[in-house]
């Protein structure tokens, strides 16, 4: 993975790049990146090494690896799942995802919601502050079942049912269970509307993302989703926004690797004439995108800056929520006096990176700028906190579906409805593909 | 044990009811600082010597003040005062007293001086990648018993900042502390003249009140110690102890008055047990902001709301009561020093050593470090309910203020005396004559007896007297043997008149030197056993014993027949009362003997 979790392509690390393919012989020069920041994860899983690989997701290092090898990543709402001993990179934004081959993997290992006793991953703990309380989570609960009573304009939702009938117990009329099954069954049909903000159609992005994007749009509406365009107008500062607000936390972060308590034994003398700083160790052993974070994020921390950088960046994180909450249709549950907005969407599709995986090669020439523009489309969900699950887009009929061209689309909800994120991503993107034959990795032949 | 421990937090009274058995007068506080250490023989002198000695001091003080001619007394006011107002605000940090720290679960170690290093500390203390701060909620009772007992408004919701500096006690690189929204603010703090306010910042009154800016809470760094030549250990058991830190208005106008609101917050501390211990160990440090302008003028700079003052430099880390205020005139003197000169003040922070004549410049402003707080990620606001500042505000223990006006009223005593009895040893003293005061009224046959002359009297034989024996045997108070019941049952025969004073002073002085073991005798049984109990001599008796006495002298007697010298009486009565058998002879009667012997 990069260093500290720092990077888009897994290839800041003290150890060499994590890459797809070969990067030596022959071939050498069509080694794909994997994605990053956890891409050795995501690696492991495409290359059957892992069932299932976690990491983290701070600005979609979970979702972009998971889009450039087809595979599934998910990003959970913020505060799910704990991150004791996960060690802090922007801690309001970083978030432990999952990535598995397929979407059944992530409920396994996520926790369903059929099976509440199932809390694999997604359970409170004392151990990490910011994870969600039990009462929190009943809140959620709350707020997700107003959407759906008001969707289906009834106080009665039938929820299925563990309980085995005791043994006494009088059993409904035949007649009397048929009908509530049926009523069980249409309220699971219920509408879904999917939401496509416009701002996301950017230049940048690459004709076979476009193509994927409109293929699985009217995929959904043949299966009777409702697609419906939208608008987040704060969608554009939201990459600025992160890339302010992430560096400054991880210079708070990273204060502790200060080379006196980590890093290799030195027996020099410290540097000023007391004998008491080490500014000159300070920078020892770490990389240089992890420098360069660092003091990004002194910069716009300092008293000269904070009020046009970090300042301007939590507003800008602000608005991003509230147009997140504009327009979805389930009311924010951390709001407190949330309403539903009937008009909302329940979900937005966009595709996870505005581009399939680069070469190796591109990405080392690549200026940091270049490499940050990747995360443009799963920033905003980190900003939020939402949950968000990248899925392989459809085969283009002209292109075969190979390693060089996988596209990610990427499921986006409201905040805590994880559950049906999954849901949606699990009965209706995973056509695409039969799962079990899927070129993930770029195959070499050995010479014998 | 009784009622009438009022000044110790609710936890420790059920501690105080399971050692009660073991000696007389057990001493949680003692015990606990021994466990820790710390010998309360050692500590005890240091911590009562300087009250006592800033009482003398005090009056003094004030009668120099009052006289106006005493030459070191007016080395220390100001010289320049009727041309410059000198104003001075000061940020106290002060260690909270809880059991564990601020964010992790590791036992809080503030007084711990013998316990090894580094051996209190959770892995977030060490800044282990990957730990999360846990807040740990007991440590808010005694900041917000502080914030009560400062007449702070507890703020409902605050929150946590990051304040980065990188030195190696600081093993985040950040310190997490309340900047943007503390959680007290808005109190203030009365004082009068006795708690060593400057008589010209009275200016008439009777008290004056400084203003409380803000209380925030924050978390305490590690310990350095030096090893020559260039080695430093860094002791983690003291990172990450919860600290508070008071912020008090620009609205002091003397050194005096700084100190002593620096002396009243460490008391009013220490009363509700927010705090365990003072600036003698460690447990409080202050900051001061020091100004000053023209009077008259109004200056160009504004601190906390209050504006028009002159340019403030801030003197850091002062750990004494005599460092503030020796900081803060030298600082003063030098300031006025450089506008007189057409200089310019830079805002700047200065540093001041213990005998040092001048602060020293540590950094300018272009030097300024520059903390980059940020709101602290991982922890959630501090949400603090009504319900638990009202349930403290009920429970909190007596302060001070109102301990010595009520002891004054109930038991008689004078100011001062009140005021010392309260203060020493942490007001251990104060309930063992309260305890001793009950016991006495008990004994005494009739309903009708007065609770402030008991009050009075047994005041002054627990002050005084057994103060006395303290102070020529060289022991503490935590020590001491005489309980409660042997003092009364003193203090009740010499009421009844069944011994002399004399007789009194003598028995608790026999008590003081016993050991506190199982064949303690009874005050009855000293009594009788050597037969002093008080019988009387008749009137012929008095009068054949004076008549000797004043046959033996005869040069002293003429000096009072014929000269008139009345003090020469008590002379003889002094003379009755060694010549008589152990108590046969009470003093009073004695003098009226020998006044009508003498015909005086």
């Amino acid at each position: 993975m990069d260093e500290f979790g720092m990077g888009s392509h897994s290839t800041n690390s003290a150890y060499g790049e994590v890459f797809n393919g070969l990067k030596d012989g022959p071939t050498g020069g069509k080694a794909l990146s994997v994605g990053g920041s956890s891409g050795g994860s995501a690696l492991a899983v495409a290359s059957g090494l892992a069932h299932v690989g976690i990491g983290t997701d701070t600005g979609g290092s979970i979702r972009l690896p998971a889009a450039y090898m087809s595979l599934v990543g998910f990003k959970p709402s913020y505060g799910q799942i704990s991150r004791k001993g996960v060690v802090p990179y922007a801690n309001s934004l970083d978030t432990v995802g999952i990535v598995a081959k397929t979407v059944p993997d992530i409920w396994l290992t996520y926790g369903a919601s059929a099976h509440p006793i199932i809390e694999i991953l997604q359970k409170p703990d004392d151990n990490d502050p910011t994870c969600l309380t039990f009462s929190s989570r009943e809140r959620i609960k709350v707020a997700m079942l107003r959407r759906k009573a008001a969707v289906l304009g009834s106080k009665w939702l039938l929820v299925p049912s563990n309980r085995r009938p005791e043994k006494n117990e009088v059993l409904i009329p035949r007649e009397t269970r048929r009908k509530l099954q049926n009523r069980f069954l249409s309220q699971r049909k219920w509408t879904r509307r999917i939401g496509v903000p416009l701002e996301y159609n950017i230049e940048e992005m690459h004709p076979l993302v476009r193509w994927a994007w409109t293929a699985t749009l009217s995929h959904l509406e043949g299966l009777g989703c409702e697609i419906v365009p939208i608008s987040l107008p704060s969608t554009r500062h939201a990459l600025s926004s992160y890339y302010i607000l992430a560096p400054a936390e991880a210079s708070s972060n990273l204060a502790k690797y200060d080379g006196v308590r980590y890093g290799a034994r030195r027996d020099e003398v410290a540097d000023d004439a007391d004998g008491t700083l080490y500014s000159r160790f300070r920078a020892a052993h770490l990389g240089p995108e992890v420098k360069r974070r660092i003091l990004l994020g002194t910069y716009s921390l300092s008293a000269g800056a904070m009020d046009n950088y970090f300042i301007q960046a939590q507003k800008i994180r602000r608005m991003v929520q509230r147009d997140f909450d504009s327009v979805f249709r389930m009311p924010n549950p951390l709001q407190e006096d949330a309403e539903l907005n009937m008009d909302g969407v329940d979900f937005i599709v966009v595709p996870t990176a505005p581009s399939p995986p680069p070469r190796l090669r591109h990405v080392k020439t690549a200026t940091p700028l270049e490499s940050y523009v990747n995360d443009v489309f799963t920033v905003p969900a980190s900003l939020a906190g939402l949950p968000a699950i990248s899925v392989p887009g459809p085969r283009h009929p002209d292109h075969p579906w190979q390693p060089e061209v996988a596209v990610g689309m990427q499921v986006i909800g409201q905040y805590g409805d994880d559950y049906d994120v999954l849901h949606l991503a699990d009965n209706y993107l995973t056509d695409f593909h039969d799962p079990n034959t899927l070129s993930r990795t770029q195959q070499t032949k050995v010479m014998s | 044990m009784s009622s009438k421990i009022r000044r110790c937090a609710p936890a420790t009274l059920s501690l105080f009811a399971n050692t009660s058995a073991r000696t007389p007068r057990a001493c949680i506080v003692s015990q606990w600082l021994r466990s820790r250490g710390l010998t309360t023989v050692e500590s005890t002198p240091s911590q009562t010597v300087p009250l006592r000695k800033h009482l003398k001091d005090e009056a003094k003080r004030k009668k120099a003040e009052a006289k106006g001619s005493n030459i070191n007394i007016k080395a220390k006011t100001n010289p320049h005062s009727d041309e410059w107002e000198l104003t001075v605000g000061v940020e106290i940090h002060a260690e909270l007293n809880t059991a564990c720290k601020l964010f992790s679960a590791a036992p809080a170690t503030a007084a711990d001086i013998n316990g090894l290093p580094n051996t209190r500390v959770a892995l977030f203390d060490a800044a282990m990648p990957g730990t999360q701060p846990q807040f740990q909620r007991a440590t808010l009772l005694p900041a917000l018993r502080a914030a009560i007992a400062l007449g702070c408004d507890v703020q409902r919701k605050s929150g946590w900042d990051r304040k980065h500096y990188s030195h190696w006690d600081q093993p985040n690189g950040y310190q997490i502390t309340q900047y943007y929204e503390p959680f007290a603010k808005n109190g203030n703090i009365v004082l009068r003249a006795e708690d060593g306010v400057q008589k010209t910042d009275l200016s008439g009154a009777q008290s004056i009140s400084i203003g409380i800016k803000q209380i925030q809470m924050e978390q305490d760094t590690a310990k350095t110690t030096h090893h020559a030549p260039s080695s430093y250990h860094v002791d983690l058991n003291r990172a990450g102890h919860p600290l508070i830190e008071i912020i008090t208005l620009p609205q002091i106008h003397s050194p005096q008055t700084a100190a002593a609101v620096v002396r009243k917050i460490q008391t009013l501390l220490k009363s509700v047990d927010a705090c365990a211990t003072g600036m003698e160990l460690g447990g409080l440090r202050a900051d001061v902001n020091v100004s000053v302008r023209q009077r008259g003028s109004s200056g160009n700079y504004s601190y906390g709301g209050v504006s028009g003052l002159g340019q403030r430099t801030e003197i850091k880390n002062l750990s004494s009561f005599a460092a503030i205020e020796n900081a803060i005139m030298a600082e003063r003197d030098r300031q006025i020093g450089v506008l007189e000169a057409g200089g310019v003040i830079e805002g700047e922070t200065r540093g001041w050593t213990l005998g040092a004549s001048e602060t020293t410049r540590l950094r300018g402003k272009e030097g300024e470090v520059d903390y980059r707080y940020m709101p602290d990620a991982d922890l959630p606001p501090l949400v603090i309910g009504c319900d638990l500042v009202d349930h403290l505000r009920t429970t909190l223990p007596e302060l001070p203020d109102a301990t010595i006006l009520r002891v004054q009223q109930d038991y008689g005593l004078s100011a001062k005396d009140a005021k010392t009895i309260a203060a020493l040893d942490d007001g251990e003293r104060l309930e063992f004559m309260e305890e001793t005061v009950e016991l006495v009224l008990d004994k005494a046959d009739d309903d009708q007896v007065d609770k402030t002359k008991v009050g009075k009297l047994v005041g002054n034989w627990v002050l005084h007297e057994l103060g006395g024996l303290l102070a020529t045997s060289n022991i503490a108070w935590a020590d001491v043997t005489v309980s409660e019941t042997e003092l009364a049952d003193i203090i009740a025969n010499l009421q009844l008149k069944q011994i002399t004073s004399r007789t009194a002073k003598h028995l608790l002085a026999t008590l003081h030197e016993l050991p506190p073991n199982e064949g303690r005798p009874s005050v009855e049984q000293l009594i009788d056993n050597g037969n002093l109990r008080l019988r009387p001599l008749s009137e012929e008796g008095y009068s054949a014993l004076a008549g000797a006495i004043i046959a033996e002298n005869p040069e002293m007697a003429k000096a009072v027949k014929e000269k008139g010298h009345k003090g020469k009486v008590m002379w003889f009565v002094g003379q009755m009362v060694r010549r008589g058998d152990e108590g046969t002879v009470e003093p009073e009667k004695a003098r009226e003997v020998v006044e009508r012997l003498l015909g005086s």
